[in-house]
């Protein structure tokens, strides 16, 4: 029985379910205990203690099934050319399936373990042909590979997930889609990063002046207790609680349609720059269909990641984009596991293509979000014309704002983060906060009317310092 | 020797209807002594789950919600520092004499270091859920609510005590169970549970449960409600969890809906009925008004299934 367990879990594994050499010596004390007599049963055993994500159950029932009907006693008594029918039936199903996932499987043998050896050959040859059409011939073996590690990591299957680990596969499949060929330019990089590390110079400022007081809670008696103890209880030393510090934690949701490219693409190399600097920041990019990029910004150089949004590998380019449906993705995919009310940034023109505006969506993810910002790239006076539902859509928002350069994009970002902070701050520091600001703002303006050449900090900061 | 029948028919009869799977679960719990992580949507009878086995079986419950911030000091246990510190002054007159023997410093300082276990000891600690758990002379069952709520460091925390059934107390070293507890925890789903917690538990996963299951829940708790109005009731609900509302009526919903009906007597489902009760099972504004559409729609010909 343990050998068969162990082919089992083989099997799984092949499939890119992870099972732990643990969670096989469970399922054999499972069986053991329960006995094999019932089908069924030994199914729920094996499943209950082998697999361990829902997502998971559909691919397990199905592995199970294939594995063990070779061992169905009763194949004699069945019309073969039935058993063909129900092969090639199954074996297109595979095919579909291969289609989908991308060659994950294609090099096993699949439902055709299922015939007995007396099938005649030229049928078999048939069948083979059928599995030997790759699905994707500029993805080898190399992607295969890759695709098992993740196949049963904890969540589904995502498809650009791959391009984490090897940046180099995504040259594997360039004859894929059309390159409209946006990268950036190393001045674009730098001038970027340059914005950037400004912006969170002076957000650092901001933060550091409520650090102190936001730490702070209410007296720990016991810890006070504890450190007293030396002093007879007379409370020398006090002992306060810690407040939980929260990150700011941020949301994008960054259409990448053709419409709007030139302002995504600056959204996109902000959101890397971002990423750069400890910020919890979950980045989605969206056309009609929605998918996380979060790791890909960290992981991948920007550029590559630019090809591989451009190309259609991530999310197909060639839809029309359509928000709602976007919207109705997101929710039912992410929506739930968005920890810590983050604020939400979404990028986009809004022009649904006049398809069903889900607007009840924003409902609901305002309600999870601490605030919410969109950006357009397009001026006020083009909102009412064709298929734009921003003013729909714009209604849940705290706040719609045209950006069009990327000075605008930095500016609106830095407002955001800076009100995320003076949001957890004591009303006391808001208000110092404030009163900061405005006296900084011209200061604010002249540094971006110079542009992103030279510059450097307003050199003192008079209303900061004589409070103290 | 329990059976997976037997626990079956032993739920069963404490009013949770089962189906295989989750019987099969609560079996190999019981004989393998492993936790069984239950996730699904909520109200399908997850935590209903642990309170029905721990009538059934007699096991005490204990339990243990979860929330953002728990802790070691509110899971596991607690060093009772107020009652330490009356101790030592009481015991202030006694410690002196018993120290007076002591011809000089250094021999006082040894008797009294020899008695320190005194202080950090099973008399100064207050046993939080899960060593409670541990320590009970009857076999308990340990609920772990909601573990998703809670941070990553304390699910890292219940490691050991899940794989191992012990809880390490620096001042005492390593406390065994004293009877292993059947533990179940409970999850939504809103935040990934890690894979280290989930190799150490059985997997179950509660659905939604089918029609002729959800029948025989309904029948089993109301029984004065008729087979026909129960049949067409969870009917309509099937179809109503379809309509991609904020909040899909789940099995509790179900229970308080056919409670609404029996205190009202009714005898069938009929669009105004609905439109009395819709309260019970959409909990959204906009739920309402699409389930009322679809009794609208459903329920206006006469029901004759």
């Amino acid at each position: 029985m343990e050998r068969i367990i162990a082919r089992f879990v083989a099997a799984l594994r092949e499939s890119g379910i992870r099972v732990s050499p643990g969670e096989s010596l469970d399922a054999v004390q499972a069986l053991s205990l329960a006995g094999m007599e019932k089908r069924s049963l030994s199914r729920q055993l094996l499943r209950l203690t082998l697999v361990k994500n829902v997502n998971d159950m559909p691919l397990f029932d199905e592995v199970f099934t294939r594995f063990f009907s070779r061992f169905q006693p009763d194949v004699s008594d069945i019309d073969i050319s039935d058993l063909m029918n129900a092969a090639i039936i199954s074996m297109e199903g595979e095919f579909n399936y291969l289609n989908q996932q991308q060659g994950d499987d294609h090099d096993e043998p699949g439902p055709l373990i299922k015939l007995d050896s007396d099938i005649n050959p030229e049928d078999l040859q048939e069948l083979k042909s059928l599995t030997e059409i790759d699905p994707d011939e500029s993805d080898g073996k190399e992607i295969v590979v890759q695709m098992k590690g993740y196949r049963g990591k904890a969540k589904a299957p995502r498809p650009m997930r791959r391009y984490v680990q090897n940046p180099l596969t995504i040259e594997l499949n360039k004859s894929t889609g059309t390159d409209r060929g946006i990268t950036f330019s190393p001045e674009e990089q730098a001038a970027m990063q340059d914005v950037v590390s400004r912006m969170m110079l002076r957000l650092r400022k901001d933060m550091r002046r409520m650090k102190n007081n936001q730490n702070r809670g209410k007296l720990h008696v016991i810890k006070t207790i504890q450190k007293n103890y030396r002093h007879d209880m007379v409370p020398f030393q006090v002992a306060l609680r810690r407040k939980r510090r929260e990150k700011p934690r941020l949301v994008v949701l960054c259409d990448v349609s053709f419409s709007v490219s030139h302002a995504s693409r600056f959204m996109l190399l902000l959101l890397h720059t971002l990423h750069n600097q400890h910020l919890d920041v979950r980045s989605f990019i969206f056309n009609r269909e929605v998918a996380e990029i979060t790791e890909m910004l960290i992981n991948m150089p920007v550029n590559d990641l630019m090809q591989a949004i451009d190309k259609g590998d991530i999310v197909d380019l060639d839809e029309n984009s359509s928000f709602g449906q976007v919207f109705l993705a997101f929710k039912k995919r992410y929506l739930e596991n968005l920890r810590g009310r983050p604020a939400f940034i979404i990028l986009g023109d809004a022009r649904n293509n006049y398809d069903e505006a889900n607007d009840w969506v924003l409902d609901e993810i305002r309600e999870k979000a601490r605030y919410m910002l969109w950006l357009t790239p397009e001026e006020r006076d083009t909102w009412k014309r064709g298929d734009c539902l921003i003013e729909t859509y714009g209604s849940y928002c705290d706040k719609v704002e045209v950006v069009k350069t990327v000075d605008d994009l930095s500016l609106v970002v830095e407002e955001l983060l800076r009100d995320i902070y003076a949001d957890q701050a004591e009303p006391i520091d808001r208000k110092r906060l404030r009163e900061a600001r405005e006296a900084e703002t011209y200061d604010y303006q002249d540094y971006y009317t110079r542009g992103t050449g030279g510059g450097g900090e307003p050199a003192f900061d008079p209303s900061g310092r004589s409070r103290w | 020797m329990i059976t997976e029948q037997g626990v079956k028919d032993l739920l069963n009869t404490g009013g949770y209807i089962a189906d295989d799977a989750i019987a099969t679960a609560v079996f190999l719990a019981i004989r393998m002594e492993k936790p069984i992580l239950i996730e699904g949507p909520p109200g399908v009878g997850k935590t209903g789950l642990a309170k029905a086995l721990s009538a059934a079986l007699d096991f005490p419950l204990v339990r243990l919600q979860c929330y953002e911030g728990i802790d070691e000091g509110k899971a596991l246990y607690d060093w009772e520092y107020g009652k330490q510190l009356l101790y030592t002054q009481l015991l202030r007159t006694q410690l002196d004499t018993y120290l007076s023997v002591s011809a000089d410093l250094r021999e006082a300082v040894e008797r009294l270091s020899a008695e320190e276990s005194l202080f950090f000891s099973k008399n100064f600690l207050v046993q939080r859920p899960i060593l409670r758990s541990f320590l009970s002379e009857k076999r308990s069952l340990l609920l772990i609510d909601e573990i998703d709520r809670s941070d990553d460091e304390f699910e890292a925390l219940l490691l050991e005590c899940l794989s191992d059934f012990q809880v390490s107390i620096p001042e005492l070293g390593v406390i065994e169970a004293e009877k292993k507890p059947l533990t179940i925890l409970t999850s939504n789903g809103t935040r990934m549970i890690s894979d280290a917690l989930r190799r150490r538990c059985l997997y179950l996963y509660i659905g939604y449960p089918e029609l002729e299951r959800e029948v025989a829940i309904v029948r089993a708790k109301f029984p004065d409600i008729c087979e026909d109005l129960a049949r067409q009731m969870v009917d309509f609900l099937r179809k109503a969890r379809e309509l991609n509302l904020r909040k899909p009526p789940s099995v509790s919903e179900t229970l308080d809906w056919a409670q609404v009906l029996s205190i009202l007597n009714a005898t069938q489902l009929t669009p105004a009925v609905v439109a009395n009760t819709v309260g019970v099972i959409a909990k959204h504004q906009t739920d309402l008004q699409k389930v009322t559409e679809l009794a609208m729609q459903e329920l206006s010909v006469p029901w004759n299934g």
